[in-house]
């Protein structure tokens, strides 16, 4: 019983905080099963891509209610990172567990880092100028074209391809990592294809559910999910992640990411230190 | 000549907007439902599984079976009620794309329906993939 709440009250922690700073849960998730309840680092990705398709869900029904998500563009790159998730499923059973640890090291000080810089440049819903989209484009798509169709109000999607190659390596990230991969899509709509970033943020977390469904159904398949540690985890998230969205307007987060660039800071010594042994 | 050009050009653009507007809807109509059923499950699992007492780390689970989901949920056993969550929730985002796919093919952009079935090729070859031995 004690076990049971405390993985509700891990999973809600992680919901709560996950809103409060624009991440999703998995970066949280995978170094609370690991390090407090002794899972193996595959077994504690298996119960992380069943939230991080959960908050998922929950949130892109809101965003597509507010048209704020490019379904469109979204289809186009979730067939690519589900692509992704399904090769980076099958090599995660085939990679160490030590291996897995490092990469996921790596992935807490880029997210580390990439909060600091946020938090320095401070550029908020900054879009690259589309004024003349053209430039990065080339010339403008057909009306009713492919690219054409991809477009929202004010903005079009320019560099297709990298968007695309981006895509294969966000689907690999999250499924050997348990995350959703909004760390890679975000900045790759963003600052890439030049989706201005409410956009961005909207339309990667719609292909999370997807990206994570491809990978979730390898590791369901080969016994890499145990429901008695996804349940109570997953209904913590779900619900940490509704009262998050709902303080998150009453809340100063700058003291909060800063506390949350040290203990991903301290994550990353620790997982570094299993990784290497 | 050129006034009802416009009109049956913003007319058309009206439309096509609208219709863009009703499959996000419906999209977020089925992950809200889809959310809601899976978490559903999961909640009841759970209260099973506090009223089963015992830590769930060191209960083991036979891998899943989905034909004895409905006879676990029968006798009210935490596992079926988990494992059915399980699958909603893997399922709601590849019901969207499959209401995306019929909405798209409503509007008539076949394209765009094509990316939605190749996503569920994709899925559907994850399923034949996962299910071989690892190596």
């Amino acid at each position: 019983m004690t076990v049971l709440l405390l993985l509700a009250g891990g999973g809600f922690g992680a919901g709560v905080f996950g809103s409060l700073l624009g991440l999703g849960g998995g970066i949280l998730i995978v170094p609370l099963l690991t390090f407090g309840f002794g899972l193996d680092f595959r077994a504690a990705v298996g119960v992380s891509l069943v939230c991080v398709i959960v908050t998922s869900s929950a949130a892109a029904g809101v965003y597509l209610e507010r048209h704020l998500a490019n379904l469109r563009l979204g289809m186009l790159l979730e067939v690519f990172t589900a692509s992704g998730a399904l090769i980076g499923g099958l090599i995660a059973f085939l990679l160490p567990d030590r291996v897995l640890a490092g990469l996921f090291a790596l992935l807490l000080v880029y997210t580390a880092v990439t909060m600091l810089r946020r938090r320095a440049t401070s550029t908020g819903d900054a879009s690259p100028s589309i004024e003349n989209p053209d430039d990065a484009a080339g010339a403008a798509p057909a009306p009713g074209s492919f690219r054409a169709a991809l477009a929202g109000p004010g903005y079009r999607p320019v560099r297709l391809g990298a968007g695309i190659g981006g895509s294969v390596f966000a689907g690999l990230v999250s499924a050997l990592l348990g995350v959703g991969g909004g760390i890679v899509k975000v900045p790759l709509m963003h600052l890439v294809m030049r989706v201005p970033l409410k956009v961005a943020t909207a339309t990667s977390n719609l292909m999370i559910g997807v990206t994570a469904s491809a990978s979730a159904i390898v590791y369901l398949l080969r016994d890499g999910i145990n429901p008695l540690v996804a349940g109570p985890t997953a209904v913590g998230v779900f619900a940490g992640a509704m009262v998050g969205s709902r303080v998150a307007q009453r809340i100063d987060v700058r003291l909060l990411r800063l506390l949350f660039v040290a203990v991903l800071a301290l994550t990353a010594v620790q997982m570094t230190l299993r990784a290497i042994g | 000549m050129t006034a009802p050009v416009t009109a049956s050009g913003a007319s058309s653009a009206g439309t096509a907007a609208s219709r863009s507007a009703r499959v996000d809807r419906s999209i977020a109509r089925i992950l809200r439902a889809g959310t809601l059923v899976s978490i559903g499950l999961l909640a009841v699992g759970v209260a099973l599984l506090a009223i089963a007492g015992g830590s769930p780390l060191e209960r083991t689970l036979p891998g899943l079976d989905p034909a004895r989901i409905p006879a676990d949920i029968l006798a009210l056993r935490p596992e079926g009620f988990l494992w059915l969550g399980l699958l909603a929730t893997l399922a709601t985002p590849l019901l969207r794309v499959a209401a995306a796919v019929v909405g798209f093919l409503g509007a008539g952009e076949r394209r765009m329906a094509g990316l939605g079935v190749a996503v569920l090729i994709v899925i559907a070859l994850a399923v034949v993939v996962a299910q071989r031995p690892a190596a």
